[in-house]
């Protein structure tokens, strides 16, 4: 050490000493308030997070937040009105399949292992894809996304949702700890009252079935698209219905040698059809059109369905419009167009053989958008926050997606101290999921609406757009990153 | 399809003039060694630098002279594609008619229409007033040419009925005969059919005396429009199954006004 620094550093250090120490000291002498124990007089139906709704997004909440070590000593209730011990229970038949699925993205299911409930999804009914086929129903014009042997990469998981819903419930059990309150309905949701030492003035209260309340530090809204969580926090939701209807079915398809699955898509003007695939022979059928057609499908013989939607991958889109209005006989002119229309077999999906009984159904596509996903002491996620067009796949994703943000930046609030419930620990939940999802719901809000004419100008328009996005293979690989949720 | 051209530029004589070596490099393009195979019996499938040839030739040639029938075929099989046939076939598949002539596929020539029968039935009647215009023409329904330039089969038998069809439209329209009637038939046509060929034979009007000018434009053309626009499609109509309807009521159902003296 150097003279010159002993000199200058004696000075410096006592007078530091002096300002520092001192007044902390006095701070723990002169305490005018005896310390308590907080975990000693907390009201039984006090909570740190009630979660409304017991699907996908409410359940993934519950069971991130059991699991991660930082938010497991958060109190968590979970109210569901349905009977979750369906979902429990689920004893599945081999050949028969839900006609509920939903394709995880890579990301999604990352998340899922995360949080350890991908091992408690049956997987060998769960279907990777790795190629995909999307093209225009009028124009013909396609983009691919080949399988490729080398470099394969799964696009996408194809589960059905009560795969999904049995695996969480299976973590969630082995978790322990939160509090599943199920066949339960909310009868309202109000504030609370100044309790003297506990003011919870600004904390909601849920009134559930049964006369019970619980005061939520936190109130998750995981309560569906007419959530009742969001009516409360006064957050408006806005967006428009398509006036379209999602029909659904589980079909059995011509069998296909090798490992590799393809989903197919294509657009005609009344909406797009997709075909996804299911283990085995099976495949899952989305298909989105008018009410009209919707109903009609529900009504149709089993062969008739049948040929209607090999036609919807296979005839000009006038084909599929006037065999829509025929009162039978739809196969037989199934046989005659398909004859005399020219295809290309490698780019439509396998012959349809038949469909699985009782697995028609139909659901209104609506686009939803929450003006924002929390404010004080109330969060939004999943179908509450926002609904989307089905035709990529990505509603059920945005929901992992916003329970992954949320538990993120719960996650940071604990251990940083803050009170999970105010806006100002949730805010980076908001502003990360809100751009994300916008971005996603207005991509395909576009795709919809690009799509859904015949007429002459845009189809040439958005067909050569195409080509040129199927040549550019840059493009592409990014569109598929986007896709696979990749954070 | 080299032929074709080849004999009708030939005859016209424009290329007697050139040394032979001219006509032969310019013809090169015609015999691409990757021409791919027929779709259908007669199909000449074309690249569409000789899509485009063709249809300039044949619209030059055709309005020089107006009698060649062959070049106003080809001119119309040439400018069908894109788009326009294919659009008249989906209004053929949108309907329940257009759907079972799509199917069934009927041709209309002297094997299928007995020209005796046809004058037997009463006046008035669709297959009477057909036969007639016919006999008045001095034609049979055989004079029609066959589609080769129209790649989809299904396509190629929408022009084929269009043609075929054609003297049918003259029996439903009663348009007169004379020069002004064939164009203000060809204006209906196009308003209710759009296939191309139909709108550029307006060009005629301009080989038209000044006094058949004035009476086309100012009286048939109106209601040529009008009615090819309002009345329902044309190419819809089973005309084997209506030979004996009678033409007042078939005008009627299709939402046809008689036309102007």
């Amino acid at each position: 050490m150097s003279p010159i620094w002993w000199l200058r550093s004696r000075g410096a250090i006592p007078h530091i000493k002096s300002s520092t120490s001192r007044p902390q000291f006095i701070a723990f002498r002169y305490s005018p308030v005896p310390r308590t124990y907080a975990t000693t007089n907390v009201p039984e139906d006090l909570y740190d997070v009630v979660i409304v709704g017991g699907g996908p997004a409410g359940l993934s909440l519950a069971t991130s937040l059991r699991s991660s070590s930082v938010t497991s000593r958060l109190r968590v209730a979970l109210i569901e009105g349905l009977d979750l011990g369906a979902g429990r229970k689920w004893k599945p038949s081999i050949e028969n399949y839900s006609n509920r699925v939903s394709s995880l993205t890579p990301g999604s299911v990352g998340f899922l292992n995360d949080i350890g409930v991908w091992k408690h999804v049956q997987r060998n009914r769960v279907q990777a894809y790795h190629g995909m086929q999307v093209w225009d129903g009028v124009s013909g014009s396609r983009i691919e996304f080949n399988w490729d042997a080398k470099n394969s990469s799964t696009i996408a998981y194809m589960t059905e949702n009560v795969n999904l819903v049995h695996g969480l419930l299976s973590r969630l059990e082995e978790l322990g700890g939160a509090q599943l309150i199920d066949k339960t309905r909310v009868e309202g949701i109000s504030f609370g009252e100044d309790r003297g030492t506990l003011d919870l003035r600004t904390w909601p209260v849920v009134q559930i079935a049964g006369g019970r309340k619980l005061v939520a530090r936190l109130l998750v809204g995981a309560d569906g698209a007419n959530s009742p969580v969001r009516t409360f926090a006064g957050i408006e939701s806005r967006g428009w219905d398509y006036g379209r209807h999602g029909a659904v079915a589980t079909v059995k398809i011509e069998g296909m040698p090798g490992a590799e699955r393809t989903a197919y898509q294509r657009f005609l003007p009344t909406g797009p059809i997709a075909l996804l695939p299911l283990p085995g022979n099976l495949a899952t059928l989305v298909w989105s059109t008018t009410p009209e057609i919707a109903a009609q499908l529900k009504k149709l013989s089993s062969v008739d369905f049948v040929a209607m939607v090999n036609g919807a991958f296979r005839l000009s889109h006038v084909d599929i419009a006037y065999m829509a209005k025929m009162d039978g006989r739809i196969s037989e002119e199934y046989e005659w167009r398909q004859s005399v229309t020219p295809l290309d077999m490698a780019g439509v999906p396998s012959t349809i053989l038949e469909v699985q009984e009782n697995s028609v159904s139909s659901f209104p596509l609506k686009m939803r958008h929450a003006d924002s996903y929390i404010s004080e002491r109330v969060a939004l996620v999943g179908d509450a926050a926002h609904t989307v067009h089905p035709l990529a796949g990505q509603g059920l994703n945005q929901g992992i997606g916003d329970v992954q943000s949320l538990i993120k930046t719960l996650e940071a609030a604990v251990q940083a101290g803050q009170d999970i419930g105010s806006t100002l620990s949730l805010e980076p939940y908001c502003s990360d999921q809100y751009l994300r999802n916008s971005l996603m719901i207005g991509v395909v809000d576009k795709l919809h609406k690009l799509y859904g004419t015949a007429s002459p100008p845009v189809v040439a328009v958005r067909s050569l757009g195409l080509r040129a996005v199927n040549a550019m293979e840059g493009l592409k690989s990014m569109i598929m990153k986007q896709a696979a949720g990749e954070r | 399809m080299g032929s074709l051209v080849r004999s009708a530029i030939g005859r016209t004589g424009i290329l007697r003039g050139f040394p032979r070596i001219v006509s032969a490099s310019q013809f090169a393009p015609f015999t691409s060694p990757s021409r791919p195979p027929p779709n259908y019996e007669g199909h000449v499938p074309l690249t569409i630098p000789e899509r485009g040839l063709l249809a300039m030739g044949s619209a030059v040639m055709s309005l020089l002279n107006p009698r060649r029938g062959d070049l106003i075929a080809a001119l119309g099989e040439a400018t069908a594609t894109p788009y326009f046939i294919y659009r008249l076939r989906d209004v053929m598949l949108s309907s329940p008619t257009g759907r079972k002539i799509l199917k069934d596929r009927p041709r209309i020539n002297s094997a299928t229409m007995s020209m005796e029968r046809l004058r037997s039935l009463p006046d008035g009647t669709v297959g009477r007033e057909y036969a007639a215009w016919l006999d008045k023409e001095g034609v049979s329904p055989d004079t029609r040419s066959q589609v080769r330039y129209i790649d989809d089969p299904e396509c190629a038998y929408v022009m084929q009925r269009y043609r075929e069809c054609h003297d049918f439209y003259h029996a439903l329209t009663g348009l007169p005969i004379v020069v002004e009637g064939e164009i203000a038939l060809k204006a209906f046509e196009f308003a209710n059919t759009l296939i191309p060929m139909t709108g550029l034979s307006m060009f005629a009007v301009a080989r038209l005396k000044p006094e058949e000018r004035r009476r086309a434009l100012t009286t048939y053309f109106p209601w040529a429009i009008r009615n090819g626009l309002q009345a329902k499609e044309v190419i819809n109509i089973y005309w084997e199954e209506e030979l004996e309807t009678d033409v007042k009521e078939l005008r009627k159902r299709i939402g046809l006004e008689k036309p102007p003296e």
